[in-house]
């Protein structure tokens, strides 16, 4: 599974409460949608950690990061170049 | 994941035990009844360096593990009664956590040396009178001028509020923005024109402990303030409890441990009926449930610090460990009241004073309702 995929897939399924799925794209803004709230993101952010081996702190903890899949998939593929 | 602790570990819990049980063994109750805060004891646990543990040496600290400082605060609140000096260093060390996680340069060269010696008491201003657990509804304001913030609104509560020289406000720049993006992280300094501190507020319990109203108006702090980046303070604010949500229920554990002893030894000592009272199942089932909630209040408790030091998330092991540790002091407490009898109801046997100042370890740092509410989130209901 793609970056993106894994991130859409961890979202429709763990942090979109009601189960009802609102159809989103790469570009969806998540956080002004309200699908990714302050909670929701110490969720996302345990994920990311966990399922892509890298570690997002310090100046990389901002909202712009998490603004959407892409955005998510471009934070995670610049952490993983960076090993 | 390895919970045995190293020998220095050990040896480094005796020294605060001992140091505690001869520096900080002065009578609580003539600072209850006039509600100063403890000074002297401050400045011995500045001087034994608790406040500097784990901030890297070149801005004055220890540079020890997180799960060390963890044990301080266990060991303190095992062997200091005064749950309030307790809680006012582990409110330093939170501050300067912030600090060090997301301060520029500038600021941790300014303010960690001061914090870690203890010349400066730090506090942070997050609740206000109409957002306690809802935080993130909070309306003090911190509007953008130029090259600086103009802040407004109240804090209530605020930990060391009353006595603190520097404050970190949270605070929101962007009322559009939804809860991430629109709260920020502003430090301020007392004697800023705009900033006054009112005065401690009565309690129930943690009467030493300093907590007051603080009330900013057209306050102007310039944006080299700002801790992290503009639009950062929500994150901020979950990574930081992550941090206070293992350091607090530390120091209660420890207190839970001194209470569980101090109600064993009583339960065999005192007779009734021809019997000491804790081989009757009413009390000894009491003195047990102790025992198991220590046991365990350890095992989530060094799982959170063994997270942390791997730079791991553990927001949901945090709130579990806030939740099970709280909840179990308070219970113990009670019970301990209850194996004392008439004795416990009494001031001069001190447990009284740990359930009051129990009561409102469910209550800070978030809620017991609220912690379930996070678990809850986090195992998707």
């Amino acid at each position: 599974m793609l970056t993106k995929d894994k991130i859409k897939h961890f979202i429709i399924t763990e942090l979109i409460a009601d189960g009802n799925l609102t159809e989103f794209g790469d570009t969806t803004p998540l956080i002004d949608s309200g699908i990714i709230d302050s909670l929701g993101i110490m969720s996302l952010l345990g994920f990311l950690e966990a399922s892509f081996s890298v570690q997002i702190s310090g100046e990389d903890l901002i909202p712009e990061n998490f603004a959407s899949i892409a955005s998510i998939s471009n934070l995670v593929t610049q952490k993983c170049s960076f090993g | 994941m390895d919970f045995d602790l190293t020998d220095e570990q050990k040896v480094w819990r005796e020294t605060v035990i001992r140091f505690s049980r001869k520096e900080l063994a002065y009578d609580i109750a003539d600072f209850e009844k006039s509600g100063d805060f403890p000074w002297d004891a401050w400045r011995k646990c500045a001087d034994m360096q608790l406040m500097a543990l784990p901030f890297p040496e070149e801005y004055g600290g220890c540079g020890v593990d997180f799960l060390t400082t963890v044990l301080t605060l266990n060991s303190l609140g095992y062997a200091c009664k005064d749950a309030g000096l307790v809680h006012a260093l582990a409110t330093q060390i939170l501050c300067g956590l912030q600090i060090h996680l997301f301060g520029s340069e500038e600021l941790k060269a300014k303010y960690l040396p001061l914090l870690c010696r203890g010349e400066k008491v730090f506090a942070q201003a997050i609740t206000e009178p109409g957002s306690g657990s809802d935080a993130f509804s909070m309306r003090a304001r911190a509007e953008k001028k130029g090259e600086s913030y103009l802040l407004n609104g109240n804090k209530v509560f605020i930990t060391n509020g009353p006595m603190a020289d520097v404050v970190i406000v949270f605070a929101v720049t962007d009322p559009e923005k939804k809860t991430l993006g629109g709260i920020s992280c502003l430090v301020v300094d007392d004697g800023m024109a705009g900033f006054e501190k009112a005065k401690p507020l009565k309690k129930m319990g943690l009467n030493t402990l300093q907590n007051g109203e603080l009330f900013f108006n057209n306050c102007e702090v310039s944006s080299d303030r700002l801790l992290g980046k503009e639009g950062q303070g929500a994150i901020i604010f979950n990574e930081t409890m992550e941090w206070e949500r293992s350091l607090l229920p530390a120091a209660h554990l420890g207190t839970l441990e001194r209470i569980f002893e101090i109600s064993l030894k009583y339960a065999k000592e005192r007779n009734a009926f021809g019997k000491h009272i804790g081989s009757y199942q009413s009390v000894s089932n009491k003195i047990s449930s102790m025992k198991v909630n220590i046991e365990l209040g350890k095992g989530i408790l060094y799982k959170c610090a063994v997270l942390k030091d791997s730079k791991k998330r553990a927001t949901i092991d945090a709130s579990i460990c806030k939740l099970f540790i709280s909840e179990s002091l308070k219970q113990a407490c009670l019970d301990a009241v209850q194996i004392h009898g008439g004795y416990g109801f009494m001031c001069e046997y001190e447990i009284e004073r740990d359930l009051r100042d129990s009561i409102a370890s469910t209550i800070y740092s978030g809620t017991s309702e609220l912690q379930h509410n996070i678990i809850s989130r986090f195992i998707g209901l």
